[in-house]
């Protein structure tokens, strides 16, 4: 329950003003951004509706709005913005969706221990389902580094490195409609037994790790592509 | 409560516009003109001029005079070297702290130099609304404008200025969104929106999508150090190699004092601007002690299209970053509009076009369109109006400081403002009581590559064994795009007290003792305004008394029109008020004016009369 600081009646904890005397109610400790819209926590969620919810809702927030009101309405409306801003964003995108999911059904961060090390090669716990090819991409990437600091020719090693990268480009396909299958799965299973949807999150969870870990690599492939063009200057950040 | 207005605080000019009923609109001076020069002037008499007044100095005063202090805002003296190079003015400072711009034999920091340009537009609003008959003709708030891609601390140094101008800063809002509201007014449509806003030092371009009138930007990139003074600098620059023959340019600038600087920038401008509107023309300056030889060149736009696309290339990445970041295509955007005096340049139309393959939008006057935006957002702020809303984002990514000086990012760039972020920290030795953080702003990984915010202290941590306490740091970006922190220890639940030291502005302490300073100056600068508005006075009975003169000569009519001794008497009024106009005393300049206005008062009426009589007789006004 959320308690009015107006006019002390309480509220329940996905309200956004107080049932009473409507003035806009502070954030407290809320968790779920699924509820925060007022959506079911399902994984299927049609963009065109969930901008909508967001534009109504940031007209409902906005510190525009609440210049002449008191310093605690005006306090209100800047963690309520901000936090219907961090939300929509999480929301916005499957992958960060499914994350955000997981976390408030308790499950721990789908993220390894720095994936990727700073001297080129792909480092980390490797996904079983991954061992082979990422075995196979090290080896390459080794190969491909050896040539190009013995002056071969880059555009060779440019078609080498897009032949490396296509084995890749089809897991994150293949896991890409994995990640909606389950998406499904769980959005249908909503009176399911607890432990068919723990199977579904666990399922989920294993994928995101895998998909980070693609992601990667792919990214890895980016930066040695970068430094054939660019003599030197790897690409920084930016994937996905 | 008084009034409240919207500012667009630009490099080189200025506007202030304030909402008329339900249209924005930008107040003018007499002679129609709504652009106040973004110059400040200190006279020798410690007077501070500031606009077209401070502009006419930087010729005669150079040294005395500062233009272009927005690229000194919130920027530390290791960012500007390369411009104060050309500048007439002194720049110093500490590494890491704030700059001081030396003027004479006083200095100031950038902030209080744009102060002096809002309180000028303060003023102009003030006087507008005492005509318009306003009892509470007090402008006592603002919303200002910056552009988008202005950090934290050049925002804080941009709401620092207002406060020392004596004006409440509502809300900063950025440029190109700005101008989108002012757009928006006429065309209550939905779509996706290009801002390309190049103005006198920088450079933005904002993609926004509009619907149900909320105006949410999808992403914003630019470059805060490039725009028409960096075109007006490579014609300098030639015009100097020029002059300088084959010792070069660097000599020649040494060679140059600040008035023959001056003189140069005055004639390539005059270029830039004809060659907007014409193919071919000449940079002329005319012999003088500065310039003893003086300089005539031809230039066409060919030539001057190819010195500066360069620099109109360097607005591309930007814009393709911003349409990357957006997830977008070039073709999906349904209109692409202009901002900023240097998008009349026919290259960068046409580069705008080709980059987002349709004819931008320019029915707006690029100059005055932002000011126009800001007056409306001040309006949705004040006056509860809720048909439009203003989405904006934060530039650049927010984070801070971790082991081995790599950046975490906790804010990313392009989030929805306001937005937050929180980190947990925890102590390294027993019993531990401050924890230093270090925040900066910047995509790069490492922290020395990106922009330094402020060292944070934390202070009050309960002792415990290191590694148990359990400090939340909350950062929360507000509407304005400010940075604001607050800090807490989970474990008992005691609020840390933080200590900001920002990196390149000023500390709250700083503000207060200038403004206190600014209220012993007010005096001053209040007698200073006195004597500039007996001047404008003066110079409009001047021109109207010769306006007439001139009319009467040309008629042939002079001679039966006055009285006996009464065109010498008007003649020595004429000579006199001119002589005393460009001194300081207020007195003097007002008994003058008063004197003129006296032996013309006839003249006056007649004339007076003659225009009506021949309104009358069905002859046209002008041809009197």
């Amino acid at each position: 329950m959320l308690e009015c600081r107006n006019c002390g009646a309480g509220a329940p904890v996905d309200e956004h003003f107080c049932p009473q005397c409507s003035r806009i109610l502070a954030l407290g400790r809320h968790g779920d951004y699924f509820s925060f819209f007022g959506l079911p926590r399902k994984l299927v969620i049609d963009p065109a509706d969930l901008e909508r919810r967001f534009r109504d809702l940031s007209r409902k927030f906005h510190p525009d709005y609440f210049y002449n009101a008191s310093p605690t309405e005006r306090l209100a409306s800047l963690e309520r913005s901000s936090y219907l801003n961090d939300a929509y964003r999480a929301l916005k995108n499957s992958v960060s969706r499914v994350e955000h999911l997981l976390a408030i059904e308790g499950l721990p961060p789908a993220k390894y221990e720095d994936p990727s090390t700073g001297s080129g090669q792909v480092g980390g716990k490797v996904p079983p389902s991954l061992l082979e090819e990422v075995f196979a991409l090290n080896e390459e990437l080794d190969e491909i580094r050896e040539r190009r600091e013995s002056g071969a020719d880059p555009e060779t090693l440019r078609a080498r490195l897009e032949k490396a990268r296509a084995p890749i480009d089809v897991k994150r396909d293949e896991h890409e409609q994995q990640l909606q299958a389950l998406s499904a799965r769980w959005d249908s299973q909503q009176s399911a037994p607890p432990a068919e949807k723990r199977a579904t999150l666990d399922a989920l969870r294993e994928r995101l790790l895998e998909r980070n870990y693609i992601n990667n690599l792919l990214a890895t492939i980016e930066r040695e592509v970068a430094s054939l063009a660019g003599g030197g200057q790897p690409a920084t950040g930016g994937h996905g | 409560m008084g009034k409240v207005v919207g500012i667009d605080l630009g490099t080189t000019n200025s506007l202030v516009a304030y909402v008329d009923g339900d249209r924005p609109v930008v107040i003018r001076d007499e002679g129609g003109d709504a652009l106040v020069p973004s110059v400040v002037s200190l006279g020798e008499d410690a007077t501070i001029f500031v606009g077209r007044e401070a502009q006419r100095r930087l010729l005669t005063a150079p040294s005395r005079s500062v233009y272009s202090v927005k690229r000194f805002m919130g920027r530390g003296i290791d960012d500007v070297r390369g411009d104060a190079a050309l500048l007439p003015f002194r720049v110093s400072g500490e590494p890491g702290g704030v700059l001081r711009i030396g003027v004479a034999d006083r200095e100031f920091t950038p902030p209080e130099i744009s102060a002096f340009v809002l309180r000028e537009l303060k003023h102009r609003a003030e006087e507008h609304f005492r005509e318009q008959g306003e009892f509470d003709f007090e402008v006592d708030r603002a919303v200002v404008t910056v552009p988008a891609y202005f950090n934290d601390a050049q925002r804080t140094a941009t709401r620092d200025a207002g406060r020392l101008a004596g004006l409440e800063v509502l809300r900063i809002i950025n440029e190109p969104t700005a101008a989108s509201l002012a757009y928006g007014l006429d065309k209550r449509n939905r779509g996706t929106i290009a801002v390309y806003d190049l103005g006198g030092g920088t450079f933005d371009i904002s993609i926004l999508k509009v619907e149900d009138g909320v105006f949410q930007v999808l992403s914003t990139n630019g470059d805060t150090h490039l725009g028409g003074d960096d075109i007006d600098r490579l014609l300098v620059e030639m015009v100097l190699a020029d002059l300088a023959g084959p010792r070069g340019a660097g000599a020649a600038a040494a060679g140059f004092g600040a008035p023959a600087i001056e003189a140069i920038r005055r004639a390539v401008i005059q270029a830039k601007w004809d060659l907007s509107d014409i193919e071919e023309t000449e940079i002329r300056i005319e012999p003088s002690p500065a310039v003893p030889a003086g300089y005539l060149r031809r230039i066409t736009r060919a030539d001057f299209e190819r010195i500066i696309h360069p620099l109109v290339d360097r607005t591309l990445d930007p814009c393709r970053q911003a349409l990357a970041d957006a997830g977008l295509q070039p073709k999906d955007i349904d209109e692409a509009v202009l901002v900023g005096g240097s998008t009349r340049i026919p290259l960068v139309r046409r580069m705008v076009e080709e980059l987002f393959g349709r004819t931008p939008h320019s029915e707006l006057n690029p100059d005055e369109v932002v000011a126009l935006g800001a007056a409306v957002q001040a309006d949705i702020l004040v006056s509860g109006r809720r048909e439009m809303l203003l989405l904006d984002v934060t530039p650049l990514s927010l984070g801070i400081e971790t082991m081995g000086g790599v950046v975490s990012k906790i804010i990313l760039r392009n989030s929805t403002i306001p937005a937050s972020g929180r980190e947990m920290f925890t102590t390294g030795v027993d019993n531990q009581t401050g924890v230093d953080i270090h925040v900066l702003q910047g995509e790069r990984e490492l922290a020395a590559d990106c922009r330094s915010l402020a060292h944070l202290h934390l202070r009050g941590i309960p002792p415990m064994v290191a590694g148990l306490p359990r400090i939340e740091v909350r950062f929360q970006i507000d509407a304005n795009g400010i940075l604001s922190v607050a800090a807490r220890e989970l474990r008992t639940g005691i609020e840390q007290t933080i200590e900001v030291k920002p990196s390149y502005g000023l500390t709250d302490q700083e503000v207060e003792r200038m403004l206190i300073e600014s209220f012993e100056h007010a005096e001053a600068d209040f007698e200073a305004r006195l004597v500039i508005d007996a001047r404008n006075e003066a110079e409009s009975v001047v021109h109207a008394t010769e306006k007439v003169l001139r009319r009467l000569d040309l008629d042939g009519a002079g001679s039966g029109v006055f009285e006996p001794g009464e065109r010498e008497r008007i003649n020595s009024a004429l000579i006199g008020l001119k002589a005393v106009m460009a001194g300081t005393s207020r007195e003097t300049i007002h008994d003058w004016t008063h004197a003129l206005n006296h032996v013309t008062q006839r003249l006056a009426e007649v004339t007076m009369n003659r225009t009506v009589r021949e309104a009358l007789a069905g002859r046209n006004v002008k041809d009197v």
